[in-house]
């Protein structure tokens, strides 16, 4: 989600010309990112910080640039990648399934009911250990933390989008010869659509926490596993060379669901 | 008896409920011509959309028989072919206007090129070429409805069913849009069935006009309009719109003033 620029429009009100740049709300995000760099580097600099506690800057992104290098971390990026989407597809496709039956089914939506209520709220990650002593520590596990971490957002969120579905839309359709299924397909799939990209958008946040813990727990390779390594063998610029990783991630992700969410506009009426 | 597209016949609904079943319709019994334009007139919550939708098939009457348009073996059971026009539009927000209008066909199994062909023409009748790329948010409350009847009309419906479509309108808006609608329905012969509250619109707009009363529904009175077409809102100064304007207003405001002493006016 992007912070909405306030007051962009009396910028050019203002007298000084030199406060101009200031009133940019993106020279602002990332001026002080620079800002707050320099000063990190500056004050490590200067009182002599070990690097074993709060590494400069600088020597992260050696760090950095060594680990993508040398380090083989790219692989270790790809396997994580892979562990959180390939989970969340199947989420994806199943949940958008199992929301729609649930939704239209009176019978389907009173077993569902009781589920939801009772898995929903258990934090997922309590369930590592129990899925470890089922499925091991290899990819049927990867693949089902991350499964499970995005399907409940995803299916709660389709069954409120078909639910809050405009029942004119469902009348008109009918009217104009409709089958249930075209029903299904052509007016509630689609009327539920941003509904499913908000379910979408908190079920990959929650896909990726899970990954990466799991990682962290039982992995050999994954940004997880390479963190909690580097942490235990004290490589503080490692740690924070990885969780740089791991926030670029999280703003790729988040601009291209802002993006997404933008062309959704076609979907709301007024 | 002349022929007939829709007849009701001691049509009734009463709606079981645990504690009071409720009666919207009582014993309706009229016949809609095919070729002309009806309309259906009365208080709110007499049931006029509720006959629309037993008309349509989408509610099931609980006495009576209906019996339709006898096709060429005889058969008076076979339902015409009908689209509806929405008070609310219920246009497809995420639908392009032409995708909009050819939904209908698009189910049916219609070619991309007929259904395109079909849609333009559709849309060029209402008046709307131009904008067949646009999303129904982009366009005023009048193209929008405008889209909702080229959106009926591709169908070539046998029974055109109009529930309130200038009901959510402005005024003006509402008064060009009767005016286009007259001359479509003028020139084209279709059957249709105009449910409205305004006595305006039912005069300008139809052949005859059923005058229903307050909860449970019947039909009080049965008046032919035998004004000249092509009608306008001139056609408004006519000193046979005036009589006409008069008697069904004497006939409704009865029923109006019954139904708001029973509540069930406001309750709809």
């Amino acid at each position: 989600m992007s912070l909405s620029p306030v007051a962009k429009g009396d910028a050019p009100a203002r007298a000084k010309p030199g406060y101009a740049l200031l009133d940019d709300p993106r020279v602002l995000g990332w001026g002080s990112i620079v800002v707050v760099l320099i000063a990190w580097e500056v004050t490590a600099r200067l009182f002599n910080v070990s690097a074993l506690y709060l590494p400069r800057p600088s020597q992260i992104v050696v760090a950095l640039i060594t680990l993508f290098g040398s380090g083989g971390l790219a692989y270790d990026l790809g396997v994580t990648l892979w562990r959180i989407f390939a989970g969340f597809a199947i989420a994806l496709v199943s949940g958008t399934l199992l929301g729609l039956w649930i939704a239209t089914s009176f019978r389907a939506r009173a077993v569902a009911d009781m589920f939801i209520a009772a898995l929903y709220p258990l934090p997922k990650i309590t369930l590592i250990p129990l899925l470890i002593i089922w499925l091991g520590t290899g990819g049927p596990f990867m693949l089902t933390i991350s499964f499970l971490g995005a399907i409940f957002p995803i299916v709660i969120n389709t069954v409120l989008g078909v639910s809050q579905c405009d029942p004119g839309l469902v009348l008109a359709a009918r009217d104009l010869g409709a089958t249930p299924q075209q029903i299904m397909r052509r007016v509630l799939l689609p009327s539920a659509i941003p509904s499913i990209f908000a379910g979408m958008r908190l079920g990959l946040g929650v896909s990726i926490i899970l990954v990466v813990a799991a990682e962290m727990v039982v992995g050999k390779a994954g940004l997880g596993a390479r963190l909690y390594l580097a942490g235990q063998i004290l490589e503080t610029e490692q740690v924070f060379a990885i969780l740089i990783v791991l926030a670029m991630l999280g703003i790729i992700v988040t601009k291209i669901q802002d993006a997404v969410d933008a062309a959704l506009g076609n979907w709301r009426v007024d | 008896m002349p022929a007939v597209a829709i007849e009701f016949d001691d049509i009734g609904l009463t709606f079981a409920s645990a504690s009071t079943p409720t009666t919207a319709l009582e014993a309706v019994t009229c016949g809609f011509e095919p070729g002309k334009v009806t309309a259906l007139i009365g208080p709110s919550g007499c049931g006029k959309s509720t006959l629309l939708q037993i008309a349509r098939g989408f509610l099931e009457p609980t006495r009576g028989t209906l019996r339709f348009l006898e096709r060429a073996n005889g058969e008076t059971t076979v339902r015409p072919a009908m689209s509806t026009v929405w008070q609310a539009f219920n246009l497809f927000p995420w639908l392009t206007v032409i995708d909009n209008v050819a939904f209908g066909l698009d189910l049916a199994g219609i070619t991309k090129n007929e259904r395109d062909t079909r849609a333009r023409r559709a849309i060029a009748a209402v008046d709307l070429s131009g904008f067949e790329d646009r999303y129904p948010r982009q366009l005023s409350g009048g193209m929008r409805q405008r889209v909702g009847l080229a959106r009926a009309l591709v169908m070539e419906p046998e029974v055109l069913l109009l529930d309130e479509p200038f009901g959510a309108l402005d005024a003006q808006t509402r008064l060009v849009l009767q005016e286009q609608l007259a001359r479509l329905v003028e020139t084209s012969g279709t059957t249709a069935i105009l449910v409205t509250h305004s006595i305006e619109e039912a005069i300008l707009l139809a052949d005859t006009i059923l005058v229903m009363t307050a909860r449970p529904g019947r039909i009080a009175a049965r008046i032919e309009v035998e004004l000249p077409r092509p009608r306008s809102v001139a056609t408004t100064r006519d000193p046979g719109f005036s009589a006409l304007f008069d008697r069904i207003y004497e006939l409704l405001r009865d029923e109006v003033m019954r139904a708001m002493v029973s509540g069930q006016g406001e309750a709809q």
